[in-house]
This record gives structure tokens, sequence and C-alpha cells, in this order.
């Protein structure tokens, strides 16, 4: 059984690669057969996605942790020697943990409605789309599969690609613009990263003893062990901190947290809604789950010292002050790319409180925002299918004219503020209750805790806000050419609902998923907590009163 | 009835709800109240049930009900379970929401006949319900966290129900936010009390180790209860409308009627007092965050009475009666310090008892004055409507008479037990000033409820008949036997309120049977009892009725004999009575305060962001610059090309020389 899944997997990355390929030599004037065999692909993987989740989930419940991460369901095929002999090559390594299966779940889950959104309003050159959108999502599940640290990077740089035709050929006006900074920016910061995964390789290559090494787990363990046998000389805080930085840039801009954001409204505004979808819902967890698997684990001296004030500041400004802009903007895709800013500022701190707390809650909450900003750009995009317009003082009352939208539309904000019962709450707590029990030099959890209840008010407050304007007060419809304009039809409801499905299972019983997580998350709660105890001399103050046991 | 079922008391409700949101708008159409109703009946019969149970236990200790829980979240040292319990203070809430929240349930059918969102009223009714009902049984902070939520949302579209009308729409987003910005500090609260306090967030755990923690360092402690505590407070003053956070309620009667009964009348503004009563044994052990909600309570009471003293519209003066009443019972818990927080959790608690039936009661009359009368509320067009709505009328009267603390209407019996505990404070030792300031105050805050509330009464049922025009659909028969009476599905729930409104304080009240109910708790064990305020302080209540009837005399004189007197008294004083009518121009204050500075911010930061996006765009041009810098070089000159290679391979030499040569 574990062969075949393994196999799955490898199947995963093939199966949109040669559906891809299949479209993109069918041609331009072959749209219905370009679309079914685009949505055939998908569901493909997407059933290939649950029968590995069936599989593998149990398997993640009884798992117990190592000194690494220790994925299942390897394949392991060397692609290129470098080096001297006896040194690990460079290697086609993928794998499954707690870490990435869900994103990878994610991935194939928002494929679907991607594809689906596309049905009609993707006219011209509908086989390049298509082909682009599928090799999108090679490159996506490729990044979280990888365990190889040259595999992960081509993949990470690989969605640039399709994204930056996608953006650049069929987004909105300034497409041309748009395209060119994400691409521009995401590369030349990615660019920087490489510059640190190199520098931890050859440090690694050099004082280890056992050749060179791409796969990320044996660097964990080499690095781990350099840091838990006090060998600080040439891994010490200030190399860890120069590599932190170096791979944090990439990330950062992938995340993208504040000041480096600005790539990103642009991008979500001109790209075509499963553009935006992927990007928001997919792509913007590179850099989170790069920080996740890479940065933390990596330099976890750094993360604590440098990255907890450093990142944890940058997050909770990024938190309020995305919420501010989100606010301000008349267009409403432009506010949900702006939410994005914000919520993924939440995440950011969930993560850098390096706790269990925190680090689970950052991982939520990546999934819920794939599902709920994901499901917001949707919903966004089926409403301008019918006006053709984005700005929110041209509508009004829209309630009662698309009631199943504005429904639909109603929930996924309340998913998106963190409601209780939904998805986004759970995550929120969890980051609550991670900042309140940060441990760090130099950082107090109760600022960023500050930051994050004013998120909870001003998450709230533009969504509401946007649904007051577009949906509540008397009905007043755009200009249109007086064709009928009708609420959602069963496309469309493919498109979203199971999408809100997901959101309240994980709202009402998240437990399932927090379990498949908690092995893999302790590793790296375990390396954090380890640098702790080298950093700060003197030990935690604990509570003031310990947790007594239930009776 | 088995510990499990109680789940069945959140659970129907829901089950209701999500009936009526599913075939409601498609198939049930004007049936959809029945899976509502009965889910709301059939939770009313189980929290009997448990109710009578917990009457018939033996032992303080088991005087509860916990059911079977599950996991909801857990990772880390953050644990929350869905876990519920029934103990006393539960047992009392749930009868109310669930008996309050059925009849209501019933009256709506009449009241939205014929409403376009009749599945969609029904199904939020449902899902209130089953919201309220989490959280007064949850027995952790964060399950309640999901009930609070719950009921805000619920809230926040009944409010919005008539989203298309655009006071209804601000509104909801109004309330939504407002009570938001509470539930942002609550958050803070719940947090900080499970970091410092053992990583727990049940209630009893945590009562045990605070306690615990108390004895070990007083000093230390306190200073973090005291913050955790007025955070956690912040979240009751949202919901529960108090001054600061008050503003949002009065708007809130954009709402149906039915829906402002019970949600923003006898329920869900109720929640905070829930909160704090539920919390007491961590308030006493905090008196600076004890005495805050006494503060933030009586300057709610008062400020709340005197802006109803000039509003026009009967639901507005009912918004502003709901947030003084609910002043009156933070007031109670403010006020139990020491030995008297049972005393003071008692009145509190039977003070939203008996306000839950009267306020419900006038609010449900008044709204069926307002369906009879064509949606028209305003005092000014309306009189005498005594004679056309004589059920309505007699249904009113009791509630406001209970309002207004008449004996031996229950009204009389809360606030008397709250006036006395305040009393009762006040010679606790280094107490005297405070507490008896707040008496005072409390005791004129009753003289203006009751003249209000017989403002309304004498101005809308007597005097010359007035029926605005709106009404004429509604009125039945002709000539002098004209009737606008409701029909009796709205009448017969008034009467059943009616019954309470009469007769609950009267059963309650001299008996104490609700206070020596509560005591019994398991976790106000953690509380003094030495003191249990059992006997009736006759002296007091003589003075609450001089102060009662005052207030009504008052009313009489000045609406009856003198009807001339409020426009007069509105000329002469204008600065008063303008003050009061533009309830302290506290909305205006708040839009320049807050909502103006931070759009600005906002748009501050959206213009900041474009800088931020220029100065990318600056690092971007840099290569380009570098491109334009050295592009002269490139010239295509073949002669230039040659002298350059000359030039560079010279230089190359002299240097490979200069150094070979050293």
């Amino acid at each position: 059984m574990d062969s075949l899944i393994s196999v799955l997997l490898i199947v995963l990355l093939i199966v949109p690669t040669a559906a891809a390929i299949v479209v993109a030599l069918l041609g331009p004037h072959r749209r219905m057969t370009v679309r079914c065999i685009s949505l055939v692909a998908v569901l493909l993987n997407l059933a290939i996605t649950l029968v590995v989740l069936v599989q593998a989930v149990p398997v993640l419940w009884a798992k117990s942790g190592g000194p690494t991460f220790r994925p299942d369901y390897v394949t392991m095929v060397n692609i290129l020697p470098l080096g001297a002999a006896g040194s690990s090559p460079i290697q086609f390594y993928i794998g499954l943990d707690g870490l990435n299966i869900w994103l990878i779940a994610v991935t194939s889950m928002l494929m679907l409605p991607s594809v689906l959104i596309s049905w009609e309003s993707i006219k011209e050159r509908s086989n390049e789309y298509y082909a682009w959108l599928l090799l999108l999502q090679t490159s996506m599940s490729g990044v979280f599969l990888s365990f190889d640290l040259i595999l992960f990077y081509v993949f990470f740089e690989l969605t640039l690609v399709p994204l930056y035709f996608l953006i650049g050929i069929w987004g909105g006006s300034m497409r041309r613009e748009a395209s060119r900074k994400f691409f521009l920016y995401t590369l030349a910061g990615s660019l920087i990263t490489l510059l640190g995964i190199l520098a931890v390789v050859l440090i690694c290559q050099q004082h280890s003893g056992s050749g060179m090494t791409f796969a990320i787990p044996e660097l964990v363990r080499t690095v781990q062990g350099f840091l838990n046998s006090g060998q600080t000389a040439f891994y010490g805080l200030n190399v860890q901190t120069w590599i932190f930085l170096a791979l944090a840039v990439g990330f950062a801009v992938k995340v993208p947290l504040f000041p480096l954001h600005t790539w990103l409204p642009l991008a979500h505004t001109e790209a075509p809604t499963a553009g935006s979808v992927l990007l928001a819902g997919v792509l913007l967890k590179v850099g989170t789950y790069g920080f996740l698997r890479l940065c933390i684990p990596l330099t976890p001296d750094a993360a604590l010292v440098i990255g907890v004030p450093l990142i944890g500041t940058l997050a909770s400004i990024g938190i309020i002050y995305g919420a501010m802009c989100a606010y301000a903007q008349t267009d409403i895709k432009k506010m949900v790319a702006y939410s994005s800013v914000s919520h993924l500022g939440v995440c950011m701190l969930g993560l850098f409180a390096l706790n269990e707390a925190g680090l689970t809650g950052g991982l939520l909450q990546m999934i819920n925002h794939a599902l709920s900003t994901g499901a917001l750009f949707l919903l966004v995009g089926m409403l301008y299918e019918r006006y053709h317009t984005r700005e929110m003082a041209q509508y009004s009352g829209m309630g009662a004219k698309l009631k199943i939208l504005a429904t639909f539309m109603m929930f996924v904000c309340l998913t998106s503020i963190g409601l209780p019962g939904l998805n986004g709450f759970v995550g929120e707590m969890f980051t609550f209750a991670g900042v309140f029990d940060l441990r760090a030099p130099g950082a107090t959890g109760h600022a960023f805790a500050v930051a994050l209840a004013i998120g909870v008010i001003m998450g709230m407050w533009y969504l509401i806000t946007m649904i007051l304007k577009v949906f509540f007060g008397p009905l007043r419809e755009p200009h249109h050419d007086g064709y009928f304009v009708g609420d959602l039809n069963t496309r469309e409801l493919f498109t979203i609902v199971p999408i809100m499905v997901l959101c309240l299972l994980i709202g009402v019983c998240p437990q399932p998923l927090i379990d498949s997580t908690k092995t893999d998350i302790g590793v790296v709660v375990r390396f954090a907590d380890q640098a702790r105890n080298r950093v700060m001399a003197t030990p935690a103050q604990p509570a003031i009163v310990q947790s007594e046991p239930n009776e | 009835m088995s510990d499990a079922q109680i789940w069945l008391i959140p659970g129907l409700p829901l089950i209701g709800a999500i009936i009526a949101g599913f075939f409601g708008p498609r198939r049930m159409r004007e049936q959809s109240h029945w899976p509502v109703i009965l889910g709301c009946a059939g939770a009313c019969v189980y929290a009997t049930i448990a109710l009578i149970r917990l009457l018939n236990s033996a032992h303080d200790v088991t005087c509860r009900i916990s059911a079977p829980s599950y996991v909801w979240f857990s990772a880390g040292q953050l644990d929350v379970q869905y876990s519920i319990t029934v103990d006393p203070l539960t047992a009392v809430m749930l009868f109310a929401i669930t008996f309050i929240g059925s009849w209501i349930a019933v009256y709506s059918i009449g009241y939205l006949h014929g409403d376009p969102g009749y599945a969609r009223f029904f199904a939020e009714l449902g899902l209130f319900v089953f919201a309220m009902c989490m959280l007064v049984m949850a027995d952790n902070l964060l399950l309640l966290f999901l009930g609070w939520e719950g009921v805000g949302l619920c809230s926040y579209l009944m409010i919005g129900f008539w989203f298309a009308k655009p006071s209804a729409a601000a509104a909801a987003r109004k309330a939504f936010l407002m009570t938001r910005i509470g539930d942002a500090g609550m958050l803070l609260g719940i947090f900080l009390l499970w970091r410092h306090f053992g990583h727990t967030l049940k209630f009893t755990e945590l009562f045990d180790n605070v306690t615990r923690a108390f004895e070990a360092a007083p000093a230390e402690t306190q200073s973090t209860l005291t913050l955790a505590l007025l955070l956690l407070f912040c979240g009751a003053i949202g919901k529960s409308a108090q001054f600061p956070l008050h503003t949002w309620l009065p708007d809130a009667m954009e709402g149906p009627t039915p829906a402002s009964a019970l949600i923003h009348a006898a329920t869900m503004v109720t929640a905070g007092v829930y909160l704090v009563a539920r919390c007491m044994p961590l308030y006493h052990l905090a008196p600076v965050a004890q005495a805050t909600v006494a503060v933030i309570a009586i300057v709610t009471a008062l400020l709340a009475a005197l802006i109803a003293l000039t509003q026009q519209d009967v639901k507005r003066v009912m918004a502003y009666s709901t947030i003084s009443q609910i002043g009156y019972m933070f007031l109670a818990l403010g006020s139990g310090r020491l030995e008297l927080a049972v005393v003071g959790i008692a009145a509190a608690l039977f003070h939203l008892f008996t306000h839950a039936f009267f306020k419900a009661l006038l609010f449900l009359s008044s709204g069926s004055v307002m369906h009879a009368m064509g949606g028209v509320i305003d005092m000014r067009r309306l009189g005498g409507l005594r004679k056309v709505m004589p059920v309505t009328h007699a249904t009113f009267l009791c509630g406001a008479a209970s309002l207004a603390a008449i004996v031996p209407f229950s009204g009389f019996w809360s606030k008397d037990n709250i006036v006395d505990t305040t009393w009762e404070a006040s010679h606790l030792p280094n107490q005297h000033l405070f507490y008896l300031v707040l008496f005072l105050i409390a005791m004129f805050t009753a003289l203006l409820t009751a003249f209000y509330t017989f403002r309304a009464y004498f101005r809308t049922f007597t005097g010359d008949l007035k029926v605005p025009p709106e009404a004429a659909e509604h009125a039945h028969g002709h000539g002098h036997g004209v009737s606008y009476e409701s029909p009796s599905v709205m009448t017969v729930p008034l009467i059943v309120l009616a019954v309470g409104a009469v007769f609950v304080g009267m059963i309650l009240g001299p008996t104490h049977w609700l206070a020596h109910f509560l005591s019994r708790t398991p976790a106000y064990s953690f509380l003094h009892h030495q003191h249990t305020g059992m006997e009736l302080n006759w002296a007091m209540m003589l003075a609450s009725t001089v102060i009662a009837l005052g207030g009504l005399g008052l009313a009489y004189v000045v609406y009856v004999r003198h009807p001339s007197a409020e426009p007069r008294f509105a000329v002469n004083h204008s600065t008063l009575y303008n003050l009061s009518q533009n309830r302290f121009y506290l909305d205006e204050i708040y839009r320049g305060i807050v909502t103006m500075p931070a759009t600005a911010l906002a748009l501050l930061s959206s213009f900041l962001d474009m800088l931020v996006d220029g100065l990318v765009d600056v690092v971007g041009m840099i290569p380009s610059w570098i491109g334009a810098a050295l592009r002269p070089i490139q010239n295509g000159l073949v002669q230039f090309y040659a002298l350059a290679m000359v030039l560079g391979l010279t230089v190359f030499l002299c240097i490979l020389t200069l150094r070979g040569w050293r």
C-alpha cells in the first residue's frame, strides 16, 4: 500500500503536466474538449489526493517524532551528482508529512473551482490558458512535496512562469505591468533565498564530513547536530542571522510580509479569477511554508532572536496596515487582496510564536486563508462576470437580487472574520494562544496580541462595510445592457459550495486535521525549544500556577 | 433524563433552524415556523426538566448536570472542549431563554405574516436560541465565546432583516462592529487568564487555580487578574450595551419587533450580566474590577434613563430603559462585594429574570401597536389607544407597572433587591461613601424610570384617540366599534408574558427561592457565604414604593393634567432638553473621535501604500538607470571596441607585470 501511495504522489505531479501538454497541443479552437480534459485532470487529481488523505492521515495520527523531518511515502531518485564521490547528489526526493499534506490537499481542492470559474469567462486562447493553469498545479504541488532543496527551489521558481502568463495574457487592463512586477519582485527575492540555501548546503558540506547533500531532512539533522553539540564557531548566531535573513527575503516577498507586499494588490486585481484564487490560496502559502519548513529548522537560533521581534513586528504592522488599506479600497477585489496582507500577518505571527499552539495556528491559518480568501475571490469573480465592474459604489442592495450569492458572500466573510464554528476562528485562537505564550528574548507577546486583537476588530470592519455597501440598502444594479442577470447556476454552485462545506467542517471539528500535523509540528517545536535553551540563559518564567492534570 | 440529553437543549433549536433555513424559502414557506417553534418548545421542556432535577438534587456539590464532552480543538497547551453543564445559574438562564423564546416565536407568526423573509426570520430565531443556550451552558470560556459571537451574528442578521432599508442596514453594521470592539478585549482577557492561571479555560479549574494563586501571592495575582477581568468586562460592556458602547442598542430597534424583544431586550443583551455572574468567583477577588463594574453600571443606568425621558419613539424609550435596567443588574454584581457576593448575583439574576418577562412584554406590546398602526410608533402621532386595543393596552400596562417597579409587580421585587444590595454594600468596611453615592443615584434613576415609562404609557394609550392614516388597513369594524386589536396568535403570547410580569416577582421575591437556588451553584462555593441577605427590608421597600409612585404621579401630572408641559419645558430649558433628546451627542462624538479618524487613517494607509509601491518602482528602475549610464559604451563602433580591448589588455598586462615584479 505504501508503495502505491508513493506512486500516487508522483502521479499527482504527472497528471496535470500530461494534461497541460495534451491541452496545449489541441489548438485554440477546440474549447470544449480543452475544458473537459482540464476538468477531468483536475478531478482525477482530486480523487488521487483523497485516496492519499484517507491512507496517510491515520498514519500521521500514529506517527512518532524523530530528530528531523521523516516524510512518509518517499520517492528518491538521483538526478545529478555534485561534488566529490560519496556526496548525495541532487535528488528527485518527494514525500508526505504533517506539514505539507494539507497544503497539497488544498492545492488539489482549489484547482476544481479554478477550472470551473474559468469555464465561461475565458474565451480566448483557452488551450494555452488551461495548459498554464495545469502546469501551475504541477509546480505548486511540487513545491510542497519536495524534500530536496534544489527540487524545492526549481518548483518554487517554476510557479512564477505559468502565473506570469496567466496574469499577463488573461488579466485586466494593467495586466502587463502587474505580471512584470509580480515576476521580477518575487524572482529578485527568491534569488536571495537561493544564496541562503547554498550557504547552508556549503556549511554543512564543509563541517559535517559526510559530503554534500541537498536533502532537507539530512540538512536539518546536520544543522541540529552542529547546534546541539555546541559547535557555534561556524554556525553561531551571527552566521545564522545572515542565513536567516537571506532565506527570509524570498519567502517574505511571497507571503507577502509588510513592506514587501506591494506587488500583491496589483497582481491580484489584474489576474483572472482563477489566478487570484490560486495566488492567494496556494502561492502565498509557499512563502509561509518556506518559513516553516526551512527558515525555522535551519536557523532556529536566529529565528528566535531576530525572527521573533523582526517578523513579529512586521506581521503585526501588516495585520493592521493591511486591514486599513483594505477598508480604503473601492474595488472589491483589491479589498480582498489587501485582506490577504492582513490575514497572512496573523499566520506569520502564529508561526513565529515558535510554540506548538502558535505553529499549529499558523499552519491552520494557511489552510483557512486558502479556503476563505479563495472563496472570496470566486464570489467577487462571479459578481464581476455578471456586471463587469468591481467598484463597490456601483452596487447597492444586491442581496435582494442575488440571494444565493449574497448568502454565500455573507458566509464566506464570516469565515474570514473568524466567527467561532467556522474555520478562521480555530487558527486565530491558536495564534492568540501562541502569542500569549511567546517566549523569546527581545519580544513580549502582549504587544503582538494587542495587534491581533485590533486585527480582529478591523477584519470585520472592512468586510461588513463591503457587505453593507454592495448587498444591503435599496437595490441598484450597475449599468448593464439589460441582459438577464440570474443568481448562481449549477456550475457556480459546484464551484463554491465544496469550499464552504470545508470551512464549516474545519470550524466544527478541526481536531483530526490538527492531530495529523501534531507530530511534525512537534519536530519544529523541539528545534525552537532547543534554541530557547541555548539562547536564553535563564529558564523561562513558569506560569504562576502550573496546569493541573484533569481528574 | 440522562446527562447527555442536555445536548438537546441547544440542539433542538439548531435543528429547527437548519430545517427552516434549508427548506423554508422554497418548500415550507408560510409553515416555516413549525420546526423552530417545536425546537424551542422542546428545548424549553428539557430546560424545565433539568431545572426540576437540580431543584431536587440533595447536595450542593452535585447540583449540576454535565454532559459528556467532545474535543473541539486542542494542541499545545490550548485545549478546548465541547463541554456543557447545567447548574442553577445556567438553569435559570435557560428557562428564561427557551420559555420567552418560544412565546416570541409564536408571536412572530402573526407579526411577520406575509413577509418575504418569513422563513429566514425563523431560521435566524432558531439559530439565536441555539447560540444563546450554548453561551449559558458552556463550561469553558471559548465555547462561551462561540455562543457569544453566535448571538452577535444573529443580532446582526436580525437588525439587518429588512436590509433594503438603509437605516436598518447601517444599524446592523453598527451593532456588529461595536460589540466586536468589546469582544476583542474579551478575547485578550480570556487568553490573559489562560496564560497566567494554569493554561486552562474551564471555569471550575480556572476558579480553582486563581484562588490558589491568590492565596500564594495576592498582590501579584491581583494586578494580572484585575487587568484580565477588566478586559473580560469589555466584552460584557459591548454585548450588554453599557456605556460607552451602548449606542448600538437603540439603533437596533430597526429590526423586527419580536427580534428586538428577544435579542435586544430579554436575552442577548443580558449575556454580559451572565458572564460577570459566572465569573463572580474571580471578580470578588479583584475589588478594582468590581468597583469598575459598579461605576460603569450606575453611569449607564442614569445616562440611559435621562435619554429615555425625551425620546418620542416608544421602541426607543424601551431600548434606553433596557440599557438602564441592565445597568441595574451590573450594579447588583458590582455591589456584591465580599460576603454580599451571592446576594448580588441573586439580585442581578432575579432582575434579569423578571426583566426578561416584562421587557419582552413591553416590546411585544409596542410591536402590537406598531403592527396595528401600520408601522407607526411615534408617540406624537398616537394617543388614546386604550379603547381600540384593549388587550394590548392591558398587557402594556402590566409591563409598564413592572418596569416602573410599582408594588406588587415583578419589577418591584427585583429592583428592590438590587438597591437593597447596594445599600447593604455601603455598610461594608471602607466602602461607605462609594456605595452610598451609587445607592442614591440608583434611587434617583428609579424615579426617572417610573416617570419615562408612564410618560410612554399615558401618551400612547390615554387621552383622545389619535390613529395615523397608515393604520387604516388593520382596522376591524366600522364607526364606533372600530378595533385595531392584533390577532390572537399575537395577543396570547402577550397575555402569557403579562402573567409572568405580574406574578413572577410575587412568587420569587418574598420567598427568596431564586436566591436560595442560585446559591447552590457549585462554582459559588468559592464565595463567602456568611451573609445571605434573605430577610425583607421593609423600610427599603417603602422607600422604593414612594419613589416609583412619585415618578408615576409626576408623569400623570405632566402628561395627563398638563399636556403642554413638555413642549414648554423643551422651550424654556432647551439645552437640557436637547442634550437628552440628542442622546448627549454621543453618536456625533464617536463619529468625530473614532469613525472619522479611523477612516482617515485608512485613507492615509492606502496613500502610504502607493508611496511604498513607488519606492519599489524606484528600486526597480535602478537596473535601467545603470543600463542607461552604460548604454553610450555600446555604440557599435568597431574602432571604439578595439580601443577598449587594447586599453583593457594594457591595464591587465601592467597589473600582471607589476605584481610579478614585486
